[in-house]
């Protein structure tokens, strides 16, 4: 009976063994790779590297992943902007009511961490209480109509978000993919929030214009420059008599003239003389959001025509004295034509400057509108605005009947690929925002990882030989079991394609000194059952029967808040979570299974002795 | 070797002096708390938060100094591990690559023959802030419930429930008040984010661990020992099973303290944290746990009567 039950342990321990080393294998044949590449000369390393691509890439994906805070990378969080959403879908409808329901709601939501949608809905109907939404929204494809009934409404906006979010889930796949990432995680959460995680990426501000680039593209004609200079005088005008009420202010009393310290900068910070005549001025990079700050006030908004519309070129046109110069360019508000005309964009060179752009080609309705429009303004800019920068302002040569149209004034080949990546996945359903961004530079992440490494083996080391010390042959067997344990931990880790954080080797520490706690419990109660008057083999039978109630009951309990930590947890969390939750089943296995076959086999003869200190 | 091989104290005894030690220690760490507040991380309170890495020493006032009117509000800036090394905290709604190009060039006019990369750039926004802090107390909570109904089902007695929860609300809020006060003047990163969750919960789990070993004795106990006083049986249950908690404890112990010195700087209050859990989850479960449950029993008989 008992060999028999011996059998099944040691079975059981083999198979355990046998499914880690299983899965570990494929991180193990990774690094022996990457050691061997790394002894190559380049030349050879990428002619290694291609020839044997797809299976480094196997192994890469099979091996034991480590996170961002070891590898370095980026880690963001994007939220779907449902205000935006609704007040899009609503259209031509759209009034200023809506504009006020969707800001309350958008407060409210965010105060009260309640669904948007739901506070929308909500407010919509303290506002109207026998009011329909389809006042706002209609839909033919959704069958939603002028009777709708706010709740099938409601359900179609909930239903849009969704969809908002799983398109825009894909754009960032693809876009992300084409970058050139590898092993890129993209996951949603909650319902309006995704996350992405990009390791070894650290050009943070090339990765969030590619991910939150809506690439809403749009053709729109320029002001003529009398238009504009008028404008800009009275502007001009405006500021300089602040700026002198100001200081005759100051000379009447110093502490008034602190209040309006803000407006004196415009003329300071902005330069209004512009580089040509259908620009509006210049600023440096740094200065761009006071400007527009300026820009906003009630006062300053009242001088600009309704048709007119500024905005800021997308790259610097000049620089001086190392700072980089923007220009703010006037443009008309209406839009001749849009991106979704556009058919097909690729990178090309100028061929006088050799300067990178992008050119696109246009379907045929496209091209058509495109023949008419250029037609009509010969001699005229047309302004190539992209997500509300203007990245060109050509002047039109002569009619385009082709469809042919290009963006310049790119900062660079990579701008230029990042940009038709980005028309070419396709334009967001809903701005993205934001709300989560972490990075972490290569350097830190090897530090941590040699930091976690050495604190996991010092202390192994100490309680190893703490446990030897203590329990004599008991401890040896226990420390077996610590290391197989550890083992075991990255066998289970990498069998479910987890993640190693730096929590999680905190969590890998943590469970070696509660490890040997099952150990412990286990040898305590077999020299009392010893003091008691007990046989050797009577006492190992009764202590690792008696101490099972108390193990059980200790490791279900700490399990239970892992599987909380993991539930609640984001991030680094989950993984120190998934490594407890590992720790502790491998560590109970270990501490039962494992010690006591030992144990058996060392006590097979009557006459044996193993000694607990 | 053996410890406390066949121990007798009198820890039911001891509960006069630990109530009091607990008593204070609970009320200095609410008094903390509600007078100098919590000291949250950027993931809890929203905000950028940036590492650099400088080749040779820098002077931490005097980067805060010369960085408040760039930026326009003042940072709070650490040394983070090294001399050479600091962690900067911001409030600002700049762009963060914009905040992170100003204090860069703001560092290479201030320092221009010490040059500086950056380690790490964390932006959190307010909204995702408030998310992350509700989400850390629910599961908090949510963590003790479930203990507390697990408990109740393995031990039969609401009052055991009552005594280990007593015994982790303990050892969070001393913990809370040792990481508000020492807030002020450790030389490591002590604010409350999300890790520093994963370590409360940690020690929820670490001091329930011993908590319920002891209990799992004087449940078998009971059953031995029927005509046995309720209070001696405890006293005898802890005697019991101490050589094990002290030697787990011992254990437990040697790896956090490890972690803290070995660890580097991104674990340090993460392990601050572990190792002050521990020796308090140790001393709650000899101390304050047992002692609340008869103390509990004991009202429940006299009800009953």
């Amino acid at each position: 009976m008992k060999s028999q039950n011996n059998g099944f342990k040691i079975g059981s321990i083999v198979l355990f063994l046998g499914l880690t080393i299983y899965y570990l294998f494929p991180t193990i044949q990774w690094q022996l790779e990457q050691r061997h590449m790394e002894n190559m000369v380049p030349s050879e390393r990428v002619q290694y590297q291609e020839e044997n691509a797809a299976k480094l890439q196997q192994l890469r994906e099979e091996s034991l992943s480590l996170g961002l805070d070891l590898q370095g990378g980026m880690y963001v969080t994007l939220e779907v902007g449902t205000p935006q959403l609704l007040q899009e879908l609503a259209g031509e409808y759209a009034d200023e009511e809506l504009d006020e329901i969707i800001q309350t709601a958008r407060d409210r939501a965010f105060e009260q961490r309640t669904d948007f949608i739901d506070e929308f809905v909500a407010e919509f109907e303290s506002r109207n209480p026998d009011g329909l939404l389809s006042r706002y929204y209609r839909s033919d494809a959704d069958n939603i109509t002028r009777r709708s009934s706010n709740e099938e409404i409601t359900n179609y906006l909930r239903q849009q978000r969704d969809e908002a979010v799983d398109r825009a889930m894909e754009i960032i796949r693809s876009r992300v993919d084409r970058y050139g990432v590898t092993e890129p995680s993209i996951l949603q959460q909650g319902n309006n929030r995704i996350v992405v995680e990009l390791p070894g990426v650290d050009d943070q501000e090339r990765v969030r214009d590619l991910l939150r680039g809506t690439a809403r593209l749009e053709f729109r004609l320029l002001p003529e420059p009398e238009e504009i200079n008028a404008v800009k005088q009275q502007i001009a005008d405006y500021f300089s008599n602040q700026m002198e009420q100001e200081q005759a202010d100051t000379l009447q009393s110093d502490t008034l003239g602190q209040a309006d310290d803000e407006t004196t900068n415009l003329l300071e910070v902005f330069d209004l003389r512009g580089t040509n005549q259908h620009s509006f001025g210049y600023s440096a990079g740094r200065d761009t959001s006071t400007v527009n700050r300026l820009i906003q006030q009630e006062e300053v908004q009242s001088f600009i025509p309704r048709n007119m519309e500024l905005m800021w070129g997308a790259t610097p046109f000049a620089e001086d004295n190392g700072t980089e110069l923007y220009e703010l360019i006037a443009v008309r508000n209406q839009i001749e034509l849009t991106g979704d005309v556009i058919s097909e964009a690729r990178v090309a060179f100028d061929p006088t400057t050799n300067a990178a752009e992008v050119s696109m080609s246009m379907n045929a309705e496209g091209a058509r509108r495109w023949a008419r429009i250029t037609g009509a303004n010969i001699g005229r800019p047309v302004a190539i605005v992209l997500d509300g920068y203007v990245y060109s302002y050509p002047t039109v040569q002569n009619k385009i009947n082709n469809g042919r149209s290009s963006i310049s004034g790119l900062g660079g080949v990579e701008e230029a690929e990042d940009l038709v990546n980005i028309l070419l996945s396709g334009a967001l359903p809903a701005p993205l925002d934001i709300i989560e961004e972490r990075t972490v530079g290569a350097s830190l992440g090897e530090d941590s990882i040699q930091a976690g490494l050495y604190s996991t083996l010092f202390g192994l080391v100490v309680v190893a030989l703490f446990m030897i010390v203590y329990y004599r042959a008991g401890g040896g067997i226990a420390d077996l079991a610590l290391i197989l344990n550890i083992i075991f931990i990255l066998g289970i880790l990498a069998a479910f394609n987890a993640t190693l954080t730096l929590p999680g080797i905190a969590g890998i520490v943590l469970t070696i000194g509660m490890a040997v706690d099952a150990n412990v419990l286990i040898f305590d109660r077999i020299r009392e059952e010893m003091r008691g008057g007990k046989t050797l083999r009577a006492a190992i039978d009764n202590g690792y029967a008696n101490a099972m109630s108390a193990i059980v009951d200790a490791n279900v309990t700490t399990f239970f808040v892992a599987i909380i930590l993991y539930s609640f947890g984001v991030g680094p969390i989950k993984g120190f979570a998934v490594t407890l939750m590992a720790g502790i089943v491998s560590s109970l296995f270990s501490a039962i299974v494992i010690t006591r076959v030992v144990v058996d086999y060392l006590t097979r003869d009557k006459t044996a002795d193993v000694n607990f200190g | 070797m053996r410890w406390f091989e066949t121990p007798s104290f009198d820890f039911i005894k001891a509960t006069k002096v630990a109530y009091f030690l607990s008593g204070s220690l609970i009320i200095i760490s609410i008094f903390a708390i509600f007078t100098m507040g919590l000291t949250y991380g950027i993931d809890f309170r929203g905000g950028q938060e940036f590492v650099f890495d400088f080749e040779n020493a820098v002077d931490v006032v005097e980067i805060r100094s010369e960085l408040s009117e760039p930026l326009g509000t003042t940072p709070e800036v650490k040394l983070f591990g090294s001399e050479s090394e600091i962690l900067l905290r911001v409030d600002t709604e700049e762009d963060i690559t914009q905040t992170r190009e100003l204090i860069m060039s703001e560092f290479s006019s201030l320092y221009p023959d010490n040059p500086v990369t950056v380690q790490k750039t964390d932006l959190v926004g307010p909204r995702f802030a408030e998310d992350l802090r509700v989400g850390a107390l629910y599961s908090i909570i949510f963590a003790l419930a479930v203990v507390f109904i697990y408990i109740f089902i393995r031990f039969k007695g609401w009052y055991f429930s009552a005594g280990a929860i007593a015994a982790l609300a303990h050892d969070v809020l001393i913990v809370l008040g040792i990481f508000t006060i020492m807030a002020k003047f450790a030389p490591f990163d002590v604010s409350i984010d999300q890790t520093i969750i994963a370590a409360f919960l940690t020690i929820v789990g670490y001091s329930l661990n011993d908590t319920v070993v002891v209990f799992d004795r004087i449940r078998e106990n009971s059953l031995v020992y029927k005509t046995m006083d309720f209070k001696d049986m405890i006293n005898k249950s802890l005697n019991d099973t101490l050589s094990r908690t002290v030697i787990t404890s011992v254990t437990t112990l040697f790896v956090v303290t490890v972690l803290f010195i070995f660890g580097g700087e991104v674990l340090k209050g993460f392990a601050f944290a572990l190792v002050i859990g521990v020796i308090l989850g140790t001393y709650s479960s000899l101390f304050v746990a047992s002692a609340l449950v008869v103390e509990l029993q004991k009202r429940a008989m006299q009800a009953k009567s």
